[in-house]
């Protein structure tokens, strides 16, 4: 995972699981504000000016998208596309090729309506 | 049992390493532990000092100069149970210049000391001789503390660390051209490390992979001292976060150690902090850290790849 600091996804911008609750997102941005705020410590002799801003504007947009249910919902679908997703605590991946297969409600498809009315088991 | 080497270092004098090292063996130690201390700050050593012991031999000097003939016999013990001490030599002037047969001798016998947990007190800044002691221990321990100076100077032998680990893994792979282009390219910025790591994987990707996964086994703790109000108990936190973000390695903050003018009395008295004032903020600290160390599933599951040293 070599990322520049302008590709970290929000999750990873603000240290949290993809998971997080809206809580634990508030808590995030409220830490990230602390570490990147004006004269901090934690980035003495290290960042930049520029870059303090630069990364404190995108802690700002990150905290925006995933605090709003609808837009959080959005870029979540937004970065599934983009690669597959397995929550680091599940205890085992069922599938590789499929994303998160056990929350795949079953198809309800004609062909499957006709399969359970023909087979018992299908 | 994995032996557990631990190594406390940082980039600034005063911080108290030295304090944390003597702390984190007298709390092994009372928890029926065998715990040996080594003073390896060869340039100013005072972990006995800390202990309430008074220097003798034999000493690590006494093993450096072949008085003694292994480590082993140098680990004298301690009025506390348990805990044994490598005392750092006084008598012995210039011995921080350790050559690199010393170096490699002493960190052999660290590894074949009879005991489980071995803790190192380093000394301040970045010399080779340290960052390899440092590197050499799984984890290492930065201690800061909550001041400009000590978080500058704690970047910088972070920073210190990356480019030796880099330039052991290069010179193994026999790649050593790529480490002045490393030195010309990494000093620019903070976003320098990711910038050499970038243009490496267009250009090299496999040797780009080593040296990448390389940094990344290096993972450090943290452990903020001195700490007096809940900012500076954050603070800890914030470094962790931006060493991870700006420097790409993986550090886990271990917590604070809140300031205690005990420490300074107990010092003039000659007496362990520790062992004085059990019931207080700062040696509870201590003590959930030596836990999160001891008990810290991840840290004796992923250990990093043995490092070779270049050959001179």
């Amino acid at each position: 995972m070599l990322k520049r600091i302008e590709d970290w996804n929000y999750y990873e911008l603000l240290s949290v699981e993809r998971t997080a609750s809206q809580d634990e997102i508030w808590a995030a941005y409220q830490a990230a504000l602390t570490t990147y705020r004006d004269g901090s410590l934690a980035v003495y002799g290290l960042v930049t000016e520029a870059e303090r801003g630069l990364i404190l504007e995108r802690i700002q947009e990150a905290f925006q998208t995933l605090r709003d249910a609808k837009k959080r919902k959005d870029y979540d679908l937004a970065l599934l596309r983009h690669a597959a997703y397995f929550p680091p605590k599940a205890p085992f991946r069922k599938s590789v090729g499929k994303v998160e297969i056990e929350d795949i409600p079953p198809k309800n498809t004609l062909w499957a309506r006709l399969r359970r009315i023909f087979f018992r088991n299908p | 049992m994995d032996k557990r080497i631990w190594a406390i270092g940082g980039g600034k004098g005063g911080t108290g390493k030295s304090f944390v090292a003597a702390s984190l063996g007298l709390h092994l130690a009372s928890l029926d532990r065998e715990v040996v201390l080594v003073d390896a700050d060869l340039g100013a050593p005072n972990l006995h000092t800390l202990l309430g012991i008074k220097a003798s031999h034999p000493d690590l000097g006494d093993f450096l100069t072949n008085n003694v003939p292994s480590l082993e016999e140098a680990a004298v013990e301690t009025p506390y149970r348990g805990l044994r001490i490598v005392k750092g030599s006084e008598n012995i002037l210039f011995i921080a210049n350790l050559n690199h047969y010393k170096k490699l001798r002493l960190l052999r016998q660290l590894r074949q000391l009879k005991t489980q947990n071995v803790i190192l007190d380093l000394g301040t800044g970045s010399s080779f001789n340290t960052l390899d002691f440092f590197l050499s221990a799984n984890p290492g321990v930065v201690v800061a503390t909550p001041e400009p100076t000590a978080i500058e100077n704690t970047y910088l032998f972070l920073k210190s660390c990356i480019m030796r680990v880099l330039k052991l893994y290069m010179d193994h792979y026999k790649i050593q051209d790529l480490h002045q282009k490393m030195l010309d390219q990494i000093e620019k910025n903070s976003q320098s490390l990711y910038g050499f790591f970038k243009s490496l994987m267009e250009n090299d990707r496999s040797y780009g992979t080593i040296l990448y996964r390389a940094l990344r086994a290096f993972r450090p703790c943290l452990v903020m001292n001195k700490t007096r109000d809940e900012r500076d108990v954050l603070l800890g936190r914030s470094v962790a976060d931006v060493a991870r973000k700006y420097l790409l390695i993986d550090m886990k903050y271990l917590g604070a150690v809140p300031y205690d003018d005990d420490v300074h009395e107990s010092l003039r008295g000659l007496k362990p902090f520790y062992l004085e004032h059990k019931d207080s903020a700062a040696a509870r600290a201590i003590r959930q850290m030596s836990e999160e160390l001891a008990y810290s599933i991840e840290f004796t599951l992923r250990t990093p790849p043995e490092i070779r040293l270049p050959d001179v």
